[in-house]
């Protein structure tokens, strides 16, 4: 049992434990088992199970060096368990097959985006490599997802921070992926443009993809999250599900959380 | 179009768009290539040593080196903003983006042989007669098994702290085949000898240049994945 988590579950009025053990394989879009992850003596991500249903979203926060984004790179299959497996849909992430990677999305803190090609040449070549036969029209919807319709001709390296942002969030949902992977979203956005990635998360809740978000920000991850978990050292420190949690009542779990673990 | 074609062609193209905005590349080894020309052109001396005898070597020595200029910053375009990553994380098979990556040197190195073909042709005073397309046929050859080879190496050395400084320590060794058949072969090209005297030789670069090619397609997926 996991330091601080029965005062989380009275705090909360949730019961945190079960959900760890809680077997959704059954309908699973996205499972990991016994994830770990070693860089060298360090260990990043030390035995993580996990299993999303089609719909739900996920909201990880933790402190730095929790293992955050090694675990999302992990359900991504851009970087490869030191023990522990990964599946999507029942198929397993293996590099011999590429099936699946056709059903992950991810916006990591890198764009992934070539600065000297426009926000148009980035979207289709990232679409011509996942093998789309139809981005005539998706790119334009995509773009007018996340509202750079009139950036179409920019190279990316002209655009701001944001605007770099948001075409990373068209790129990483170009091909419609069921599993939608998000390392610190809202870092560095402005409001304005936090506020075009939050109504394009919303309409990410349509109940047929699967979200996993990696954040530091408490009222967005919060606010969108069917569930919530806290990692920390490698482990979910706490997982559970959102059922109106307050912002102030999790931050105070949060901290019981983090700082009551060795 | 098969979608494996469609994903060689994507980052070749994207490859060649880049090259062609950022002439990073291209610039550094055209400028090696012409300045390489002008220098040995004054390090020989013409009244004892017959241009013919020592042009093939420095033929392919400068295609070597200025190839590493280029060839070695294959993916350093790619570093910037982790592109790469999002290339590898997509469906694309790693030995397509081999293929693709190679098909984009090898047509910026093969440019670069041209020139240097050009640039010696006219400071030694070569005639190169008929052999010219014979020439042309084995620094295309050369240049196929030199970018199969750089490009799998240069993805080796870009995720070393050693970085570009490995790159000729890690392929040169493997390049002696290819540069013993390629100045052989090109040394008496130039001489005027007729081709079916080196056909043998350029069977042995097409071979190495194939082998160079299937190995790096195998071995590239070992490279780039963590």
């Amino acid at each position: 049992m996991t330091v601080g988590m029965s005062a989380a579950a009275d705090i909360l009025g949730v019961d945190g434990a079960d959900h760890l053990d809680r077997d959704r394989s059954g309908g699973a879009v996205l499972q990991a088992r016994g994830l770990c992850r070693e860089y060298g003596t360090v260990i990043a991500v030390d035995g993580i199970d996990l299993s999303m249903a089609e719909g739900e979203f996920l909201t990880i926060f933790g402190p730095n060096g929790a293992g955050k984004s090694t675990l999302l790179g992990m359900l991504a299959g851009a970087m490869r368990p030191t023990a522990g497996s990964v599946s999507v849909r029942g198929q397993a992430l293996s590099s011999s097959d590429t099936d699946w990677r056709h059903r992950i999305g991810m916006l990591s803190h890198k764009g992934f985006l070539y600065g000297r090609l426009t926000v148009e040449e980035n979207l289709r070549f990232y679409g011509k490599l996942f093998g789309l036969t139809d981005l005539d029209e998706r790119i334009p919807a995509r773009l007018e997802q996340v509202g750079l319709t009139r950036r179409i001709r920019f190279e990316a390296r002209q655009l701001s921070h944001g605007m770099r942002q948001r075409l990373s969030l068209a790129r990483a949902l170009l091909h419609d992926p069921d599993v939608v992977l998000l390392d610190e979203p809202y870092t560095g956005l402005d409001p304005s443009a936090a506020s075009v990635l939050r109504n394009v998360l919303d309409e990410l809740k349509d109940g047929r993809r699967t979200v996993v978000m990696v954040t530091h920000n408490l009222r967005e991850g919060l606010e969108m999250a069917t569930r919530v978990a806290v990692q920390v050292a490698g482990r979910f420190a706490w997982e559970g599900d959102n059922t109106g949690l307050g912002r102030q009542d999790f931050e105070r779990h949060y901290h019981d959380v983090v700082e009551g673990l060795p | 179009m098969s979608t494996y074609l469609t994903q060689v062609w994507a980052i070749v193209w994207k490859d060649l768009l880049l090259e062609i905005r950022s002439r990073e590349r291209i610039a550094a080894m055209g400028a090696f290539a012409v300045l390489a020309g002008v220098l040995f052109n004054f390090s020989i001396d013409t009244t004892t040593t017959r241009p013919e005898n020592v042009a093939a070597g420095l033929i392919w020595m400068t295609l070597v080196f200025g190839g590493l200029l280029g060839v070695g910053r294959t993916f350093h375009l790619e570093a910037q903003d982790g592109a790469f990553q999002g290339v590898l994380m997509s469906p694309a098979p790693k030995d397509a983006v081999f293929l693709a990556k190679t098909t984009a040197n090898f047509a910026l190195l093969y440019a670069v042989s041209l020139l240097v073909l050009g640039v010696f042709s006219l400071f030694f005073g070569l005639d190169l007669g008929q052999n010219l397309g014979w020439v042309v046929l084995v620094l295309g050859l050369g240049s196929l098994g030199f970018v199969a080879l750089g490009t799998l190496f240069a993805a080796v050395s870009v995720g070393t702290s050693m970085g570009e400084t490995l790159l000729p320590v890690l392929v040169f060794p493997l390049l002696v085949p290819m540069v013993i058949y390629g100045v052989g072969t090109t040394t008496r090209l130039i001489d005027g000898r007729p081709f079916n005297e080196v056909e043998g030789n350029v069977r042995m670069l097409g071979a190495f240049a194939l082998a160079a090619l299937a190995a790096g397609a195998v071995l590239f997926r070992f490279v780039v994945e963590d």
